[in-house]
C-alpha cells in the first residue's frame, strides 16, 4: 500500500520534470528540517505525503530551468539525449529500472535490421565487436544511414506505409527520393499531386473508393482514422465529427481516374446525411476543424459537360493527362496541412510511425489513433521530436539516426522477472517480427558461405554481393506475411519451412558458395557449431554450444546432412525470425 | 433486450445499416423479440456455453455463382416463373421442395429452409463477400469470414488438425471464395485447396526421413525455448505454436486420402469431385476440424438454367443426402451443422436464353443438423417468388443463427484496434424459431 502511494506520488512528480530519484533523497533531506509537528502526532503516511507535496513544489521550480519557453528541452540538444531524458523520467516516476543495455552483437544486429533491412554478415558482426573505439556505435550508425542499403530498406518501409506493401512503382520513386533524403513534407506533396506515373499510385490505387482514399490519407499522413465518423460523430473523440470525415473527403472528391491518368475537376460538392437525417453539404475542412474558403463552385452547363466528356474520352485514347485545374482541392490539403498552426498532426504522425517501427510500439498506440483522448505515453518527447523534425526540414534520416543512438533503443529485450513492465514505459526492448523482406534477405545472407563475400566489407564488390542477395530474396519474401499489429505467425509458414522443397533449394543447398557447403568441410565439431551460429545468428556461440555439438555427433557419418539439419534449426528459430 | 452500444460505442452504424436495408428489418425484429427470457437462461453461465460448444463442427456447401432457389428450396410449380420442374412433397408434412432433390426430400426432418433472403447485392464479388462475412464489407476494416470466426471460436490452439479447410477447385469465382481471416490474422486463415486434393507442404520433404524431420524440429524447439525465456511477445509465442502444430498436421495428411474408406461409404457420396471432397470434409470434421467449406461451381446459369440445375442440383442432392446419412450413422449429425450458402439466388423471370439472372431479392439457404430445428421453413416469398412476402432477412441473422446453433455467443466482441467488433453486427439477432 505504502509503496503504491509512494509510486503514485512519484509518478505525479515525474510529470513535473523530476530529474532523478537521487534528487528526491537529497531534497527529502533538505526539506526535512521544516517545522513540522512531531511525527508521533501524524500517521507516517500522511507525513510522507506532506513531505512529498512540499517536494513537488520545490522540484517544479527547479526543473523549469532545463526547459525552454515551450516547456520542452532545448532545441539544440541531441535527439538521443532528449529521448533518454524523457523516457528515463517516466521510468523513475513509475519506479521501474530499465533492462540493461543489450550486448554488442545484439545491438549491431538490431541496428542493421532497422537501418539496412538485413542481418550483418558474420564478418561485419565480428568487426563491430572487435572495434575498440568508444564512438564505434555512432560511427556504425552514421555509415549505415548513408549507405545504399538504407535507401533500399527505407524505401521498402515507406512504400509499406503508403501502399501497404513494397510496391514496384512506388519503390522506383522512393529509391530516388530516399537517396537524396527528400524531406517528408515534399514526399507528401508529391503523393497528393500525383503528377508522375510512380507517385500517382497512392491516389490511383484508392480513387475508385473515395471514402477509403480520404480515410487512408488521414491514417497515413495524420495518424487519424476517421472512418467511424463516416456514419456518426466519433463517440470517443469529441474532435472528430461527420463534418471532419466529409471535410476530408471533400479534398479528394473531385479526383477521378481517366485511363492511366488522374484528373481533378473544379466542381462537385460532397453531400451527406447527419444522424438526425439532415442533408448537409460538406465544407472543405481539415482535421483540425479549419475550414478553407474557396472559389464558388461553378456548375457546368449540359453542353459543357458533353464537351468535357468528349475531351476526356479523347485524352484517354491518346493516353494523355486531363488538364490541370486552376483550383485544386488536393493542393489545398497539402497547403493547409503544412501551415505553421496546422502541421502538428502531420509532424507528430510521422514521428510516431518511425518510433513505432524502431521500438515496436508507438508513443501513441495504435498509430492511427492520434487524438486528444488517446494521449502519447511521453507527450513532451513527441512534441519535442515533432518540433525538431519541422525545424530540420522534415529530415527523416536525421530522426532515424537520433532515435537509434539512444540508450532506450539499445536496451536488452530480456526482462529479469515474470512481471514485465508496462510496454509504454520502453523499459525493455520489444521483440518484433521481421518483415517479409527482412526475413527473406536475412535467411539468404545467413545461408551463404562466409567466403562468398569479399573480405573487405567496405569494398564495392561486397556491397554488390549484398544487393545481389537482397534481390534474390524477393521471390521468397512473397511467401511470408506482412506483419501487422499483434502479428500471429501462421501454420502455413511453419509448414512451408518444414516441408517445402523450396527451403532446401534456397537455403540448404550443398554447394561451394553456400553455408552448408562450407560447414561440411569443417572437421572439428565445435568449430562447425561456432561457424554456423556466427553466420545465422551473427553472434558468438553461447550456452547452446554443447547441445548443438552433441546433436551433430548423431550424424557423424554424414557431414552434409548434419550441417543441413543444424542450419535448418538455426534458420527457423525465434531468434532468426525476430528483431529482438 | 436492451443492448449496449457497439461500434465505436455507438448504435449509429446499425441505424445506417438499417436505413440501407430500407426498414426491412422491422419484421424480423418483431419476431425475434418474442421469447427473450428463455434465451437469457441459455446464455447465462459461461460454462454452459463452453460445454455446448465442445465438438461442434460445420460443413459449408458453397454454391458458387448463385444457385437458383426455384430449382432447389423454393419451387413455384405452375407459375409463369416456375420453370419445367415440379415440386415434391417432403417427409415433413406441408413442405415441398424441387423434384431435383428427391433424396433430400426424404431427409428434411433435420433441415431448416430460409426462403426470405433479401441481400440487395447482385454482383458476384459483393454477394460472395456479404455471404462470407455476414455483413457488408467496409473499406477501413478487414472482417474475418465465417470459417475464420468458427475456427477461432471452436478450434483448439494445439489442435493437430487444420482449423479451417477450404476446397475450391473451379477457377470461376475463386477470387471471391478464397476465404479471409481479416483482422484475426493468418492463424485463422484457411488451408486452401485448389487443384491439389491434398494441402501443400503436409508431406515430408524429399530426401528427409521422418526421424530426421522430427529431431531437427526438436532441436529448433529447444533453441527457441532458450531464446524465448525472459522475452514477452504474443508474436513470439505464435511462432512456436505454429511450429509445434506441424507434426500433428502432417499426421492429418491421411485425412485427405479417401482410398481407405470402404466402398460402401464412398458410394454414399458418389464418384464426383464434390462427393470426394465432401467425404474428405467428413473425415476432417470427424478428426476435429471445426470448419470445412466445399465449393461447387459454377451455378451462374444466365443461359440454359434448367440443364445446369438438373446437373448441379442432382449432384448436390446426392452428395448432401449421402453426407447426412453418413453423419447420422456415425452419430455426428447432432454436432455437425451442414449449410448451403450462395452469393445470391436467381431471377424468377426466365430470360430469352432460358436462363435465370442474378437475384438477391428473395432467395433461399438451408441449415441442417447441429442445434437446428429440423423440418422447418422460415419466411416466405410471394407466389411468383419475386419479393419476400414474410420474414425478410439478410446475411446477419443467418450468421447469428449459425452461431447460436453452435452455442457461440454472436454478440461476443473481437477488437480491431480500439474498435469492438461483435461476431455479427450490432442489433442482429438469431432466428429463434430455427434453433432446436
Amino acid at each position: 500500500m505504502k509503496v503504491d502511494h509512494y509510486q503514485n506520488t512519484l509518478r505525479w512528480i515525474g510529470r513535473l520534470r523530476l530529474v532523478s530519484i537521487s534528487n528526491v533523497a537529497n531534497l527529502m533531506a533538505s526539506v526535512a528540517p521544516l517545522p513540522l509537528p512531531p511525527s508521533s502526532f501524524i500517521p507516517q503516511q500522511l507525513m510522507r505525503h506532506a513531505l512529498l507535496t512540499c517536494l513537488v513544489a520545490v522540484l517544479a521550480v527547479r526543473s523549469m530551468s532545463a526547459e525552454d519557453a515551450a516547456g520542452l528541452l532545448p532545441a539544440d540538444q541531441p535527439i538521443h539525449e532528449v529521448v533518454d531524458h524523457y523516457v528515463d523520467l517516466q521510468l523513475q516516476a513509475a519506479g521501474v529500472g530499465p533492462a540493461e543495455q543489450a550486448d554488442e552483437a545484439n545491438i549491431i544486429r538490431r541496428t542493421m535490421l532497422d537501418l539496412v533491412g538485413r542481418i550483418p554478415t558474420a564478418a561485419e558482426a565480428k568487426l563491430y565487436l572487435a572495434a575498440e573505439s568508444p564512438t564505434k556505435r555512432e560511427a556504425a550508425v552514421d555509415r549505415l544511414v548513408t549507405s545504399p542499403g538504407f535507401t533500399r530498406h527505407q524505401a521498402n518501409e515507406l512504400s509499406t506505409l503508403l501502399m501497404g506493401k513494397p510496391d514496384d512503382k512506388m519503390l522506383k520513386y522512393l529509391k530516388v527520393a530516399v537517396a537524396e533524403n527528400r524531406p517528408w513534407d515534399q514526399i507528401f506533396r508529391e503523393m497528393l499531386a500525383g503528377k508522375e506515373e510512380n507517385t500517382r499510385e497512392f491516389l490511383k490505387s484508392r480513387v475508385k473508393d473515395l471514402d477509403r482514399l480520404a480515410n487512408d490519407a488521414s491514417v497515413v499522413f495524420f495518424g487519424v482514422n476517421v472512418s467511424c465518423a463516416q456514419c456518426h460523430d466519433h463517440p470517443l473523440v469529441s474532435e472528430w465529427t461527420q463534418a471532419h470525415f466529409f471535410g476530408m473527403k471533400s479534398f479528394f472528391s473531385r479526383t477521378f481516374e481517366n485511363g492511366d491518368h488522374l484528373g481533378e475537376r473544379e466542381y462537385g460538392l460532397v453531400n451527406y446525411k447527419t444522424t438526425e437525417g439532415e442533408e448537409k453539404t460538406a465544407q472543405l475542412m481539415f482535421l483540425t476543424g479549419t475550414v478553407l474558403e474557396e472559389p464558388a463552385e461553378r456548375k457546368l452547363t449540359d453542353d459543357e459537360k458533353k464537351k468535357e466528356k468528349e475531351l476526356l474520352e479523347q485524352l484517354k485514347k491518346d493516353k494523355k493527362a486531363p488538364p490541370t485545374p486552376a483550383y485544386s482541392r488536393r493542393a489545398q490539403l497539402a497547403e493547409v496541412a503544412l501551415r505553421d498552426e496546422e502541421r502538428g498532426y502531420f509532424a507528430r504522425s510521422i514521428v510516431n510511425r518511425v518510433w513505432d517501427r524502431l521500438f515496436g510500439r508507438g508513443l501513441v498506440a495504435p498509430v492511427d489513433q492520434m487524438h486528444p483522448e488517446n494521449p502519447a505515453s511521453h507527450p513532451k518527447l513527441l512534441e519535442w521530436l515533432a518540433r525538431d523534425l519541422i525545424e530540420h526540414g522534415y529530415d527523416l534520416r536525421r530522426l532515424v539516426r537520433g532515435l537509434v543512438l539512444s540508450k532506450t533503443y539499445s536496451r536488452s529485450s530480456r526482462w529479469h522477472s515474470d512481471e514485465h513492465p508496462s510496454p509504454d514505459l520502453f523499459a525493455v526492448a520489444n521483440v518484433r517480427p521481421l518483415t517479409p523482406l527482412q526475413y527473406a534477405a536475412s535467411l539468404r545472407l545467413a545461408s551463404m558461405s562466409p567466403t562468398w563475400f569479399p573480405e573487405d566489407i567496405a569494398s564495392e564488390e561486397f556491397a554488390k554481393r549484398i544487393e545481389q542477395v537482397e534481390n534474390s530474396a524477393r521471390g521468397f519474401a512473397n511467401l511470408i506475411e506482412q506483419p501487422a499489429e499483434d502479428f500471429q505467425v501462421s501454420v502455413t509458414e511453419a509448414l512451408l519451412f518444414n516441408n517445402s522443397s523450396r527451403i532446401n533449394t534456397e537455403f540448404l543447398r550443398d554447394a561451394s558458395d553456400t553455408l552448408v557447403g562450407q560447414l561440411k568441410t569443417i572437421e572439428d565439431t565445435k568449430a562447425l557449431v561456432e561457424a554456423a551460429v556466427w553466420n545465422v545468428l551473427t553472434r558468438p556461440v553461447a550456452n547452446e554450444a554443447d547441445t548443438l555439438s552433441s546433436y551433430l555427433e548423431q550424424y557423424s557419418e554424414n557431414r552434409v546432412i548434419a550441417s543441413q539439419q543444424l542450419v535448418w534449426a538455426l534458420l527457423t528459430t525465434n531468434e532468426a525470425r525476430f528483431n529482438y | 433486450m436492451t443492448r449496449k452500444n457497439w461500434f465505436c460505442g455507438s448504435a449509429e452504424h446499425s441505424v445506417s445499416r438499417r436505413s440501407f436495408l430500407g426498414g426491412a428489418m422491422a419484421g424480423a425484429a418483431a419476431m425475434t423479440a418474442a421469447d427473450m427470457t428463455v434465451l437469457d437462461v441459455l446464455q447465462s453461465p459461461a460454462i454452459a456455453d463452453e460445454l455446448k460448444r465442445q465438438d461442434k463442427r460445420v460443413i459449408l456447401f458453397w454454391l458458387a455463382g448463385g444457385a437458383s432457389q426455384l430449382e432447389t428450396w423454393d419451387p413455384k410449380p405452375g407459375r409463369p416463373t416456375g420453370g419445367p420442374y415440379r415440386a415434391i412433397q417432403t417427409n415433413v408434412p406441408g413442405i415441398h421442395i424441387s423434384e431435383l432433390m428427391p433424396r433430400m426430400s426424404q431427409r428434411l426432418e433435420h433441415t431448416a429452409i430460409i426462403r426470405s433472403l433479401n441481400t440487395k447485392i447482385g454482383d458476384h464479388g459483393g454477394g460472395a463477400k456479404l455471404m462470407h462475412l455476414g455483413r457488408r464489407d467496409e473499406s477501413a476494416i478487414k472482417f474475418p469470414d465465417l470459417g475464420a470466426m468458427i475456427a477461432r471460436e471452436l478450434g483448439r490452439p494445439d489442435s493437430s488438425v487444420p482449423d479451417y479447410v477450404n476446397f475450391y477447385t473451379a477457377t470461376e469465382g475463386r477470387s471471391g471464395g478464397t476465404g479471409q481471416s481479416g483482422f484475426l490474422g493468418a492463424r485463422y486463415a484457411p488451408m486452401f485447396l485448389t487443384t491439389e486434393s491434398k494441402p501443400e507442404n503436409l508431406g515430408l520433404p524429399e530426401g528427409l526421413t521422418s526421424a530426421d524431420h522430427k529431431t531437427r524440429a526438436d532441436l529448433r524447439q529447444l533453441l527457441s525455448n532458450q531464446f524465448a525465456a525472459g522475452r514477452k511477445s504474443s508474436s513470439l509465442g505464435s511462432h512456436n505454436e505454429a511450429y509445434a502444430r506441424v507434426r500433428g498436421l502432417m499426421s492429418s495428411e491421411k485425412l485427405f486420402d479417401i482410398s481407405d474408406e470402404p466402398q460402401s461409404v464412398r458410394d454414399k457420396y458418389g464418384p464426383t469431385l464434390l462427393g470426394e471432397q465432401t467425404l474428405v470434409a467428413r473425415r476432417l470434421i470427424e478428426a476435429g476440424t471445426p470448419f470445412v467449406k466445399v465449393s461447387r461451381a459454377w451455378w451462374d446459369s444466365h443461359g440454359q438454367n434448367f440443364e445446369t440445375h438438373l446437373e448441379l442440383v442432382s449432384e448436390l442432392d446426392h452428395v448432401m443426402s449421402g453426407l447426412l446419412d453418413d453423419l447420422k450413422d456415425r452419430g455426428l449429425l447432432e454436432n455437425t451443422l451442414v449449410l448451403t450458402l450462395s452469393e445470391f439466388g436467381r431471377t424468377p423471370t426466365i430470360n430469352a436464353s432460358l436462363g435465370r439472372d442474378h437475384f438477391p431479392s428473395a432467395w433461399s439457404v438451408s441449415l441442417t443438423g447441429c442445434g437446428i430445428q429440423g423440418g422447418s421453413v422460415y419466411g416466405k416469398s410471394d407466389e411468383d417468388g419475386r419479393t419476400v412476402a414474410d420474414g425478410e432477412v439478410s446475411a446477419g441473422p443467418i450468421f447469428a443463427t449459425i452461431f447460436r446453433a453452435l452455442g457461440i455467443d454472436h454478440d461476443k466482441e473481437y477488437h480491431f484496434g480500439v474498435r469492438p467488433v461483435p461476431l455479427t453486427n450490432p442489433g442482429i439477432e438469431p432466428l429463434d424459431e430455427l434453433i432446436a
